[in-house]
């Protein structure tokens, strides 16, 4: 389509035109996410951690669990290593938003795609999908090799109910967080600033307002979005007080929501 | 075609682009020469809509850039060779773009061809020296086949070879009819490339003129002489109709060549001392237009030692 010179000098608005489709912007985004190995070196880490630990913990405290003096319950070492693997989620999430912004590349993408709006969906929809997938793969080959060595106890678990749960809920807990830290990604436009702060808040921050004394500790702690999120992924907690699974999982995807829509009207505010 | 219309970007209390009018028309390759720091940049990302402008328009073909249902296909640009992921092969970087804007994926081979890269399309950016890093930048600016190429300076890094592929490219590209806009902070490469120029300055168009213009606006020449017996020669070349100036003890002519001046004052016996043919280069020229604007001045190694 060629537009008509205006002699003018008015700039006209286009308005019967189609822009890049979504579909043409998701193609690109999963062609750049395939293409770089830091993408599949951080699978390979998600896998390895969170598969091989869970089989690593459930083989160590078989025994134990299984013994009277068993304090925790076996459900909560079924997918442990979920808990270390929810790191690789967060690198993910960040690497594919912030190296761009890093290399300058973001310009080239926001010259190919203006609509950025379109490119941060594609980038969210992307990393959901491969971090779902590949989440909920590793849970069940943690599973998988960690029930061998609780079964052998005689405390193996049925594939069913709330251990089916926290098969898929480990995957859609990975995605989530993979979008939560391409929103942070987006916001702050660094790579080890993001990865910094997401990981502080999931893990140390997450942790330290048990400090906070009283009711409002016990809220603060529920609410935090590591902490609400993550009992998705688990058949049994370790910490009894977090909120329900569903529950917590829909107040971490409200946190992400509204994270993802500030990440929105700063990038397309903001100069590339 | 590419329009500005009184077009301003600040940047805090700092006006980056000045409420700036030009076109840039088909068909010739448009030089936009300035210092650093003079706009150049910040007026490229805004006609890619990169940067917003805080006042005033700029039209890519008639309309605002972002509104371009195949960008890629409306407008190629060269912005910056390090925009590339270092971790993704030159192949895959034009994969994902043609991928963008439905450009089809047989147009990546032609475009790596078409910029001598097919042979390392399968090695990874970061390997890539500085000038093969602007070909692949250029190949991605190619890809859509746009009637607009926009190409910031280009020749940053290159060798000479890579500079006079750049050069012939341009040539190539405004001879096809394209509209080729190229920044550069250096007026000896402008010379060379460019049949139009824009000269900006903090944030204020300089001269908007073809090169032939601009040289004989700005680039003048002229005979400088010396001679014991100043005042006759001079009487004698001004009442020959020439432009003659008086500095100290030389006179400047302008108008005539130095072998005949020479001649000339030979057939009148006139002795000569020095007989030079001064010519103020354009790189002068242009360092004179933007003296004023020049944001960061060096100081001269003498005026440094004598404070």
């Amino acid at each position: 389509m060629t537009a008509t010179l205006m002699e003018s000098g008015a700039v006209v608005e286009r308005t019967d035109v189609r822009q890049p489709g979504t579909a043409a912007v998701l193609r690109s985004e999963w062609l750049k996410l395939t293409t770089v190995r830091s993408t599949w070196w951080t699978l390979l880490a998600t896998f390895v951690l969170g598969a091989g630990l869970t089989v690593l913990l459930c083989w160590g405290n078989a025994e134990w669990l299984a013994s009277p003096e068993a304090d925790e319950s076996p459900g909560s070492f079924i997918t442990w290593g979920m808990m270390i693997a929810q790191i690789t989620a967060v690198v993910l999430g960040a690497l594919v938003v912030t190296t761009e912004y890093g290399t300058g590349m973001i310009r080239t993408t926001f010259a190919a795609v203006p609509a950025r709006g379109r490119v941060l969906a594609a980038k969210s929809l992307v990393v959901v999908a491969l971090l779902f997938v590949v989440g909920t793969i590793t849970a069940l080959v943690g599973y998988v090799g960690g029930n061998y060595f609780l079964d052998r106890e005689g405390i193996g678990m049925a594939l069913e109910g709330d251990v089916l749960r926290a098969m898929y809920g480990s995957g859609l807990y990975l995605a989530g967080i993979g979008l939560f830290t391409v929103a942070v990604g987006f916001l702050l436009r660094h790579t080890a600033g993001t990865i910094s702060i997401v990981l502080a808040l999931m893990l140390i921050l997450g942790n330290m307002v048990n400090l906070v004394p009283g009711e409002f500790g016990e809220w603060l702690t529920k609410l935090m979005p590591g902490n609400a999120g993550s009992a998705i992924s688990t058949p049994v907690s370790f910490n009894p007080d977090l909120l329900e699974p569903w529950t917590g999982f829909a107040v971490f995807g409200l946190e992400t929501a509204a994270l993802l829509l500030l990440a929105w009207v700063m990038v397309r505010r903001r100069d590339a | 075609m590419i329009r500005a219309h009184q077009l301003t970007k600040r940047f805090g209390d700092r006006n980056a682009v000045d409420g700036i009018d030009f076109v840039v028309e088909p068909g010739r390759v448009t030089g936009f020469l300035g210092p650093n720091g003079a706009g150049k940049s910040t007026t490229m990302r805004m006609i890619l809509g990169l940067d917003a402008p805080t006042s005033g328009t700029v039209s890519v073909n008639g309309h605002r850039y972002a509104a371009s249902p195949a960008p890629l296909r409306e407008i190629g640009a060269l912005l910056d060779a390090h925009a590339i992921h270092p971790g993704r092969s030159a192949r895959d970087h034009l994969r994902w773009m043609a991928a963008s804007n439905g450009i089809p994926t047989t147009r990546v081979g032609e475009v790596l061809d078409l910029v001598g890269l097919d042979s390392v399309a399968g090695q990874r950016a970061g390997r890539f020296s500085l000038g093969m890093g602007q070909r692949l930048g250029i190949a991605a600016a190619m890809l859509g086949d746009p009637p607009v190429v926009v190409l910031d300076e280009p020749v940053n890094g290159l060798d000479p070879e890579g500079i006079r592929w750049v050069r012939t490219f341009a040539r190539q590209l405004a001879d096809e009819g394209r509209t080729v806009f190229i920044s550069s902070h250096l007026m000896s490469e402008m010379a060379l490339m460019a049949d139009h120029l824009l000269v900006i300055g903090r944030g204020s168009i300089l001269a908007d003129c073809s090169m032939t213009e601009f040289m004989t606006d700005h680039a003048a020449s002229y005979v400088r002489l010396k001679a014991p017996a100043l005042g006759d020669v001079a009487n004698l070349l001004s009442g020959r109709g020439l432009d003659v100036t008086r500095v100290d003890d030389e006179v400047r002519v302008g108008g005539l060549d130095a072998a005949s001046i020479g001649d000339l004052l030979f057939s009148r016996g006139l002795a000569l001392h020095e007989l030079t043919l001064v010519r103020s280069s354009l790189e002068d020229a242009f360092m004179a237009l933007t003296a004023d604007s020049v944001e960061y001045h060096a100081t001269s190694a003498s005026e440094g030692a004598a404070r």
